[in-house]
């Protein structure tokens, strides 16, 4: 059943319906009086009236008729009217409508085609049709970008809606059609209208559709679909786009040389391209740059390098030559250089020859050059030294083998410790273990219990290896894993927890006995190791893995791992900041400039608003503060504020795709459901022949033929 | 009667009726005016011939000069027309009281008053008994044939105290009338026969048959011919029609054509009866229309 709406767009003009009083006012005020006239021949005047054809009366009032009914037309065709045919299926009333735009924001909509963005033709589209709604019709605009979300809810047709669509812009993220569906769908719910409308005003990225999100949409045929195509009306071609760019750093080189990888993809599918240039820019200053030829649909990998020139935060990015779609022609990469880490050595058993020493090896692994390449900076010191030192000028102190403490330093180490620093312990021959566990109470969470030994012939003690989280393990991978094993322990202590103590154990020998033991106390971290850190008792020091993986702890242990880890994160993803600086404040500077304060979760930094590409800084407090302090936002970045490491937001490479999804594929993701195809070009076709008919030249040309007759009559009179 | 007691009373009556005299007496003084030297030669007194005296015939006749010379009695035979009785019927229905928005001219009634009282005249002056008979729906009125000159101001008096009301039925009236009428004589209908009666041709015919001469006066307003009516008009009738709101415009032609129509019917019909037939529309001058009727009469040889 067809339903027929009809309606005004500008239906003030309806007023002039008033104006068929003009015809009727002047009909009366010329109308001739009626006279009363005495007559003889009355019988004959009936008669005669009777076979008279001429009716001039009943011809002025069909006159009169034809004015009125032309003053309607005019006033009828000048308020636009509008007449809406078909409707759907169970459309009962010609009443206003509930559209739901879908509006897709993301990046991909801003190709440029005639100085204009898809995102600009479509917001225009959406006001066009705006226009043509009926009138006391409202409507609400979902945004189709991850996560879809709601941008106008119900309303009618305003300007401030207007101005707010106006003034958007497309976003830099991924397109999510399926939930901006759904949400739609809810909205619609909410309504009473029983005409409910669908505009989908998209690029028709086929990674926008998701069929996963589609099979749980319940569309009726009471609802219409409109999809719009704005990508037919691209003149120029999103050619190609950096898709990923990454420092990769060698272990050991990381100082000198700052290596980044980059992979340009040509998106075109019949085009290869030739002599793209791809250019590097560091704190914009343009660092290096090449042409690439890019073979029809791939993607080509490519190392940039060049040299590091200070140690502060590089942040950088990826440019291309400009396309049609120019978010997607540059990446941005950042890396923070690892910060000098000042460490103290103390060695229990110090011996002349250099490599008996207990930390001849550990001095070799943290810093591996003898010229100060390395970021660990070293100072080794005696156990009778150790009073002279200043505990406040390291961040780490590596205790080797001693013995015992000089009298009472257990008090200076705890205090270190609980201020922020790092403690770390090895064991040895020299170890007084009742020293350890009767003073010692206050930092190490386990009594030493009993030293293990094996003797030459028998299988030695190793490490259990197995993949693991921890921060300081994770990057080792299976190659090096395999070598690990590979490691003989011929002594390790034992272990028994002390009362109300928390640790971990991060690493196990074969046995499950701890190898070594992690705590956090105040601030800081005391790091155990069960065995030694020399020769003495084991032939780790010797093996590969010896210097990443001391290096990795000692960073580790200063809070230092993160910087190491370079966050690439995709719009929209969260950044999570396992290990915070403690006590501090931590900020973030997003690449608009806006400064904020991180926002903790359960002592971790989660931060969502990640929805612009771009270098995100972080900056930690000079001083600790109270938690009192934490809830006041300072306006700017406070003094002495220290930069902590970055991350980078890029945008999805996926929505750059120019793959886009067919009217069948949509047609099976949205099955059972009215669906109507138009590109932007003929978007009116589609709104307006076959839905909506404008009347105004019907009634003009109607208009025209009342006069015509009006005429004609007033000829004959 | 009653009407005679008008005549003392009332001034409008008494002030017509002296208009009436005037102007009837004015009109075939002038008409008559012309034919003086013959004045004896036609009417009623014509000689015809001689007869032997037989008893039984009037002694007053006998012509006593004849005796004398031939001492023979013989007795003048005139004519027949010494005895001629005319009876005007005068239709005073409401029709004939027709009054034009925009008179020109006499109105209708006045004009058959006028005619009437002329036509009384003409005959009392050649010593013909004249009767006069008003009628509308029926005989509402009768004056018996008098030949004496005095019969003029009973005549006069009638005609100037009717006023026109109810329905024409000329039918029914000469149906009564005609028992009225001995031996042969003038029936004058002086009428606008704006009547839905259909057989008056029959009537007319009967009253042929009866050896009697009838001279039909058709009478209408010239508004009634020309129908010059303009406007939104609501024509309200004189005698028992309801009334009819029309545009004159739509019908003047059909109307004209339908009162022509009927007048051509009439003169057809009264020609083949040897009725006299004569149609005056009230712009046409009284005198004008009576010499018209004396010329054809003349003509004919009737008078």
């Amino acid at each position: 059943m067809n339903a027929m709406n009809f309606n005004f767009i500008s239906p003030l003009f309806l007023f002039g319906v008033i104006g068929i009083m003009i015809p009727v006012l002047i009909h009366l005020m010329t109308r001739r009086q009626k006279k009363h006239q005495h007559f003889s021949a009355i019988h004959l005047l009936l008669q005669s009236k009777n076979r008279s054809i001429r009716q001039s009366r009943p011809n002025r009032k069909f006159l009169l008729l034809i004015r009125c009914l032309g003053i309607a037309l005019l006033s009828l065709a000048m308020a636009n009217p509008i007449l809406s045919m078909g409707g759907s299926n169970n459309l009962g009333t010609n009443g206003p409508s509930a559209t739901v735009f879908i509006l897709d924001d993301s990046y991909s909509m801003g190709t440029q085609t005639n100085q204009k963005s898809y995102y600009n033709q479509a917001v225009k589209t959406l006001l066009d049709i705006n226009n043509s709604l009926p009138t006391k019709s409202i409507y609400s605009v979902v945004l189709g970008s991850s996560p879809s979300r709601v941008l106008l809810n119900w309303t009618t047709v305003s300007e401030k809606a207007k101005n707010i669509l106006r003034s958007s812009q497309p976003t830099s993220r991924t397109t999510e059609i399926g939930v901006a569906i759904k949400k739609s769908l809810l909205l619609l719910e909410e309504v009473p209208q029983k005409n409910k409308i669908i505009y989908i005003l998209t690029d028709r990225d086929k990674n926008g559709w998701n069929e996963e999100e589609f099979s749980s949409i319940v569309a009726t045929k009471s609802h219409k679909f409109f999809i719009v195509d704005f990508s037919e009306m691209r003149d120029g071609i999103n050619k190609a786009a950096v898709e990923h760019a990454e420092v990769q750093q060698e272990f050991l080189s990381n100082n000198r040389v700052i290596k980044v990888k980059v992979k340009t993809a040509n998106l075109s599918q019949s085009k290869s391209i030739s002599k793209l240039k791809v250019s590097l820019w560091v704190n914009d200053k343009e660092q290096t740059k090449e042409t690439l030829d890019i073979p029809v649909n791939s993607s080509i990998d490519k190392e940039f390098s060049f040299p590091m020139q200070t140690h502060n935060l590089i942040n950088g990015e990826v440019r291309i030559e400009d396309d049609a779609l120019l978010k997607d022609n540059f990446r941005f990469f950042s890396y923070q250089p690892d910060r000098t880490i000042k460490t103290l050595i103390v060695d229990g058993d110090p011996n002349i020859v250099e490599h008996q020493s207990e930390t001849f090896y550990l001095e070799r692994a943290l810093n591996p050059f003898t010229s100060s390449l390395s970021d660990i900076q070293l100072t080794i010191s005696t156990l009778s030294e150790l009073p002279k030192r200043n505990l406040l000028d390291y961040s780490v102190v590596i205790i080797c083998n001693a013995h015992n403490l000089p009298f009472g330093y257990e008090q200076e180490l705890e205090k270190f410790v609980l201020r922020g620093g790092a403690l770390f312990i090895t064991l040895g021959n020299q170890v007084n273990a009742k020293f350890y566990n009767e003073r010692l109470g206050n930092i190490l969470p386990v009594f030493l219990k009993s030293l293990h030994q094996t003797q030459k012939e028998h299988e030695p003690f190793r490490f259990l290896i197995k993949p693991s989280k921890h921060p300081v393990l994770k990057i080792f991978k299976e190659q090096t894993l395999e070598e690990m094993k590979s490691i003989e322990f011929q002594s390790f202590y034992s272990v028994e927890p002390r009362e109300k103590s928390k640790f971990t154990t991060p690493i196990v020998f074969t046995n499950e006995f701890p190898a070594l033991i992690e705590s956090n106390i105040g601030r800081g971290k005391v790091i155990l190791f069960l065995s030694s850190i020399d020769r003495d008792w084991n032939n780790f020091p010797i093996q590969p893995t010896f210097v990443p993986w001391i290096q990795r702890w000692i960073k580790y242990s200063a809070n230092g791992l993160d910087s190491l880890i370079q966050k690439n994160l995709l719009v929209g993803d969260p950044f999570n900041w396992e290990n915070p600086p403690k006590g501090n404040r931590a900020f973030i500077v997003t690449p608009e400039g806006e400064f904020m304060l991180a926002p903790y979760v359960e002592g971790k930094i989660s931060f969502k608003d990640t929805f612009t590409p771009g270098i995100y800084q972080l900056y930690k407090s000079s001083r600790t503060s109270s938690s009192e302090q934490n809830t006041s936002v300072p306006s700017r970045l406070p003094f002495g504020a220290q930069s902590v490491g970055a991350f980078t937001v890029n945008i999805n490479p996926i929505e750059s795709s120019s793959i886009k999804i067919s009217n069948k594929e949509i047609r099976s993701l949205l099955p059972k459901t009215n669906l109507t195809f138009s590109s932007s070009n003929q978007k009116f076709n589609v709104t307006e022949t076959t839905e909506r008919t404008p009347l105004f030249t019907y009634f003009m040309m109607l208009l025209g033929a009342m006069l015509l007759l009006e005429g004609w009559l007033v000829r004959n009179e | 009667m009653s009407k005679n007691k008008g005549l003392e009373t009332d001034p409008e009556v008494l002030s017509r009726i002296a208009s009436l005299n005037i102007h009837a007496t004015k009109l075939v003084e002038g008409l008559l005016s012309g034919h003086h030297r013959s004045r004896h030669t036609g009417s009623s007194v014509e000689f015809a011939d001689y007869k032997d005296y037989t008893p039984g015939d009037e002694i007053k006749h006998i012509d006593w000069k004849m005796v004398a010379k031939t001492d023979k009695h013989q007795i003048k035979q005139f004519e027949q027309s010494t005895n001629l009785k005319a009876t005007i019927l005068l239709d005073t229905s409401g029709s004939m009281g027709y009054l034009s928005p925009n008179p020109k001219t006499m109105n209708k009634m006045d004009y058959a008053r006028t005619l009437v009282a002329s036509l009384s005249y003409l005959f009392l002056k050649q010593y013909d008994a004249v009767g006069l008979s008003l009628f509308n729906e029926s005989l509402i009125n009768y004056v018996p044939p008098r030949s004496k000159p005095s019969h003029f101001k009973h005549i006069l008096h009638e005609l100037a105290a009717l006023s026109p009301s109810g329905v024409t039925k000329i039918e029914d009236v000469i149906q009564s009338i005609v028992e009225r009428l001995h031996g042969r004589g003038i029936v004058i209908i002086v009428s606008d026969f704006l009547t839905k009666e259909s057989s008056i041709e029959k009537k007319l015919k009967l009253l042929v048959s009866r050896g009697l001469e009838v001279i039909i006066f058709h009478i209408l307003d010239s508004d009634e011919v020309s129908f010059p009516f303009n406007g939104d008009i609501i024509f309200e009738s004189l005698e028992d029609d309801p009334p009819i709101e029309l545009d004159p415009v739509d019908i003047r032609e059909t109307y004209q054509r339908a009162i022509q129509d009927q007048i051509t019917h009439y003169r057809s019909h009264c020609a083949k009866l040897g009725i006299d037939y004569i149609f005056l529309e009230t712009s046409t001058p009284l005198e004008q229309g009576l010499t018209y009727y004396l010329l054809q009469r003349k003509n004919l040889g009737k008078h």
